[in-house]
């Protein structure tokens, strides 16, 4: 090897040695981690969606989605603090929120928010819950209705139902003349969540004020009030009215037998609308909207995803989240992140005309609206928006298990809640 | 002594130190650790107050502890008594010298080497009334056909059983079937020649000299029972209701679902001390024996 070419060498390695320090004198472009659970399918790809634009806006994008279920990825969260090196956002919701942003430092996001106006573009519910002690630490990203009723189009026809039974007894009535008919009328799964959010969609319907008073706010007198009781009644018909082999199931194993009319009804947030669509289903297929409400009014079970972010002392960081959450806030979130999930913008000012989202979409966006208007807006227990996740789980557990055990009567069923929520309060 | 001496004597200590080192470490400190949190008022994230007996009591108190606890004492015995009764059964059968030994052996040995998690979802299919055995039974033309274990309430947890044994029988085949292939073929000869019959040989002479191996069987597939997990999950999510449940579901659940990670804590400690009741016991046994064949010698 000759001298000059050995000089080159060491001078290019120097170069090489040299160049992060240069791209850092030069202003390290704004950065983000983030993780969520969203792994595969729709929300994966709404994911890129969002990265892709963060980094359009010319950021650096790293997202780290843990597979399963929302806890596990909280156990990365938690291992990451304990670490101390959280990510600068990650996927969290409702009270859980609040009792995460005591125990790591958060970004105050109040500048941001204001400078948006973003807090009376949507529900009250959410800035409640995004700005749990006087301060935005959280933003969200997506919503959804839990009390949402979808209805097999060849059940229905087969029954001559045309229209969204409106009330409680117009669904049991149309239960029973499915039941007449050979179809298996309702058509959730038999696990812990599906469970609680019968019982949720029961009680919501029923009345909205008992909802408020007794799931959100843990009022004994409403627990152990008739409203209740009626929730319990009507829950113990949604699952006598389900597959028998139900136990153990979730819902999805069963949206070729709705399709197909040979079960009639599923109660379940909008997201299923994703699973049919999957399945190479039309909206056609099936008629879709809100779930039963006695006083005939707009009902709006709310379930959101928010982003909250962690403090990091890196300027890359800070600016990634000031430009994450610019484009959180945006108008165009909506359609670039809720036309690929199928879920509704969080705010209420978002445009659904364009060709990306379907009737569905628009139809639960307006209901949110007017919820909003008329505060009829509650949050939902089984998808951990109404308490934290051990009150909600001992809830859920009475009612998984009322579910599965006739030989417990509605009377006990709201005795064994009652108890159930004074040992956790 | 030449260098090459002294390394030839320290070598084994090299290699055998570390990983005993980093073992005892890894079980000790982080149950140490979490007796610790155990005994604090943690929840979301680990506190180190002190919060005293109260996560136990709180615990043992609780609806999904007595459920769990019961179910153990249910699945436990159930699993253990028949996966070793089929174990034996299958070993004896290959042990008659019969021809393709080892495909059989390979055939009832795989289950093994699936994953808990998808024996319990093949079973729930299986299981499962609407979709499983009984419609295909129904559909066979037995139309009052009833097998629905699975969404009984009192039944579900002896479907975790069936499970369970399918997945361990052929492990303790393979243990029993090595034990049976160990007893000394003069001891066989001399029974065959005082006239007994195969299954008196199999019962007075075979069985006795095998004791030690049932017994390691016996605590292996104890403590099997005891951690469960995965199993049970996929098969009936602890349903219906809360009717399956396992302690180290209640375990899970308290710690990450609900974060309440003392009272979970308190829970894997309990768990850990059922494990204790079956090895203690095990270890004064072996220690037992040892004793009994030095006298002997």
């Amino acid at each position: 090897m000759s001298v000059v070419a050995r000089r080159t060498l060491l001078a290019g390695s120097a170069a090489i040695l040299v160049m992060p320090g240069i791209s850092r004198a030069q202003g390290a472009k704004p950065k983000v981690t983030v993780i969520s659970q969203w792994s595969a399918g729709p929300s994966a790809a709404a994911m890129v969606a969002l990265g892709n634009e963060f980094e359009r806006q010319g950021g650096v994008w790293e997202h780290d989605p843990v597979p399963g279920f929302t806890t596990e990825m909280m156990n990365k969260l938690r291992a990451q603090i304990i670490a101390g090196d959280p990510p600068a956002a990650s996927q969290l919701k409702g009270p859980e929120i609040a009792a995460w942003s005591k125990i790591a430092p958060v970004v105050d996001l109040d500048p941001m928010v204001k400078e948006a106006g973003y807090e009376a573009l949507v529900p009250e519910e959410l800035v409640r819950l995004s700005k749990p002690h006087g301060h935005w630490v959280a933003l969200p990203i997506q919503a959804y209705r839990i009390n949402t009723l979808f209805v097999s189009k060849k059940a229905a026809d087969r029954i001559g139902l045309t229209k969204l039974p409106a009330t409680w007894a117009e669904f049991n009535a149309a239960a029973e003349k499915m039941k007449a008919e050979g179809i298996t009328p309702v058509a959730n799964g038999g696990i812990k969540w599906d469970d609680g959010m019968k019982w949720e969609i029961a009680l919501c319907g029923i009345s909205l004020e008992a909802y408020r008073k007794a799931v959100m706010e843990l009022d004994e007198k409403t627990l152990s009030g008739p409203e209740v009781l009626a929730a319990f009644r009507q829950f113990r018909k949604l699952v006598d009215w389900s597959d028998p082999g139900v136990a153990g199931q979730d819902y999805t194993p069963f949206a070729a037998r709705f399709i197909k009319g040979e079960m009639g009804m599923l109660l379940m947030g909008d997201w299923a609308a994703g699973l049919y669509k999957r399945g190479g289903f039309q909206l056609s297929d099936y008629i879709v909207g809100q779930a039963p409400a006695d006083d005939g009014k707009i009902a709006f079970d709310l379930n959101s995803d928010e982003f909250i972010f962690w403090q990091n002392k890196q300027p890359e960081f800070q600016e990634g989240q000031q430009l994450l959450a610019k484009i959180v806030m945006s108008k165009e979130l909506g359609p670039l992140f809720c036309q690929i999930t199928g879920s509704i913008p969080v705010r209420t000012d978002t445009d659904l005309s364009a060709a990306g989202f379907n009737d569905q979409q628009r139809e639960a966006s307006r209901s949110m609206g007017e919820a909003k208007k008329d505060n009829r807006i509650v949050l939902s227990l089984a998808h951990n928006m109404a308490q934290t996740n051990q009150v909600t789980a001992a809830m859920i557990d009475v009612l998984t298990e009322f579910a599965h055990d006739n030989r417990i009567s509605p009377e006990e069923g709201q005795k064994r809640l009652v108890d159930a929520v004074d040992n956790v309060r | 002594m030449s260098w090459r001496a002294s390394a030839a004597r320290a070598l084994p200590h090299l290699v055998i130190w570390p990983p005993i080192l980093v073992s005892c470490g890894y079980v000790l400190v982080f149950s140490a650790w979490t007796v610790w949190v155990s005994f604090t008022p943690s929840t979301l994230m680990p506190d180190y107050g002190w919060a005293g007996w109260r996560n136990y009591s709180s615990m043992l108190a609780s609806r999904n502890w007595h459920i769990a606890y019961t179910n153990l004492f249910i699945y436990g015995p159930c699993f253990v008594v028949f996966t070793m009764a089929t174990g034996l059964l299958l070993a004896v059968l290959i042990d008659q010298r019969i021809r393709g030994e080892n495909i059989y052996r390979a055939v009832f040995l795989y289950p093994l080497a699936v994953s808990f998690v998808v024996t319990g979802t093949v079973w729930g299919w299986l299981l499962n009334p609407t979709i499983g055995i009984q419609k295909l039974v129904h559909d066979l033309g037995w139309t009052s056909f009833r097998f629905e274990w699975l969404i009984d309430r009192d039944m579900a947890i002896y479907t975790v059983v069936i499970a369970g044994v399918w997945q361990a029988s052929g492990f303790a085949m393979a243990l029993l079937l090595a034990g049976l292939r160990s007893v000394d073929a003069d001891l066989l000869k001399a029974a065959q020649i005082d006239g007994a019959g195969p299954v008196r040989i199999y019962l007075r002479v075979v069985f006795p000299t095998i004791g030690p191996i049932f017994v390691a069987v016996l605590v292996m597939l104890l403590q099997f029972a005891i951690k469960t997990y995965d199993l049970v999950v996929a098969l009936t999510a602890g349903g219906p209701g809360l009717a399956s449940t396992l302690p180290t579901v209640v375990v899970y659940d308290f710690m990450f679902q609900r974060s309440e990670l003392a009272r979970g804590s308190a829970a894997a400690v309990m768990l850990l001390g059922s494990l204790a009741f079956v090895l203690v016991p095990y270890g004064l046994y072996r220690k037992w024996q040892q004793r009994k064949a030095r006298a002997h010698a």
